[in-house]
């Protein structure tokens, strides 16, 4: 399909230990899916499991998600603000 | 006035940029900085970043969902991102209505919203190293059982 990129923060940066991931993922790829590659790529990131957020193209999405060349994906962990 | 920045906010600037002659409350909050002591260290900073420019969206999103919700004439949101010292404002909000009772609902509503869905971390910077709060992932030695 192409490339999509996976961007991570706070503590999922931390875990996976980049900032950034680029993907080449085949023609119907859901999030869920991309998840589950990430999470077998880094152990300790697929530890924070339930309490991650996901985004694409910055919005919040589910895990049935079917994701398009050039989709920016966002893993986030619990937000921490104010 | 809806802003995310890395320098201090300035808060009467907040405040002035919401008051207007049809309304009589202004509300403020101001998220403030705290430093915690454990086991004989403690926090020295805290730091902040953001996932933008989701976090500035629902930042904005927040501020029309409180228009729709009170009878409030204007919002503004500035929160702070990078290092930010201890007792320092790393959020404040101005919300003016007509009535007091709006104000205050609007001005809790939001701060509660942004801790919810906007896209923004802190983490805390110890003498002995940092805990990603919310996650509680970092490199500070585990507390002692």
């Amino acid at each position: 399909m192409g490339e999509i990129r996976v961007l991570l923060f706070g503590a999922a940066a931390d875990r996976a230990g980049t900032r950034e991931v680029h993907l080449e993922t085949p023609e119907g790829t859901t999030l869920g899916e991309v998840w589950e590659l990430l999470a077998g790529r880094h152990p300790s990131l697929s530890e924070m499991g339930e309490t991650l957020a996901f985004a694409v193209n910055g919005e919040y999405a589910g895990m049935d998600e079917v994701l398009s060349p050039g989709d920016e994906i966002a893993v986030l962990p619990p937000v921490s603000g104010g | 006035m809806i802003e995310i920045t890395e320098d201090p906010i300035d808060v009467g600037g907040v405040i002035d940029s919401v008051r207007r002659p049809d309304c009589g409350a202004v509300s403020v909050f101001l998220g403030t900085t705290r430093v915690d002591e454990s086991g004989g260290a403690c926090v020295e900073y805290l730091e902040y970043e953001a996932y933008r420019p989701m976090a500035d969206r629902k930042l904005e999103e927040i501020a029309e969902e409180v228009k729709e919700r009170w009878d409030v004439r204007a919002v503004s949101i500035v929160h702070r991102l990078g290092r930010v010292e201890p007792a320092e404002p790393s959020v404040a909000i101005a919300v003016c209505a007509p009535r007091r009772r709006n104000a205050f609902a609007a001005s809790r509503y939001a701060i509660e919203r942004i801790k919810e869905i906007v896209p923004i971390w802190k983490r805390e910077v110890w003498s002995d190293g940092y805990v990603w709060v919310g996650s509680q992932t970092g490199t500070r030695p585990s507390p002692k059982e």
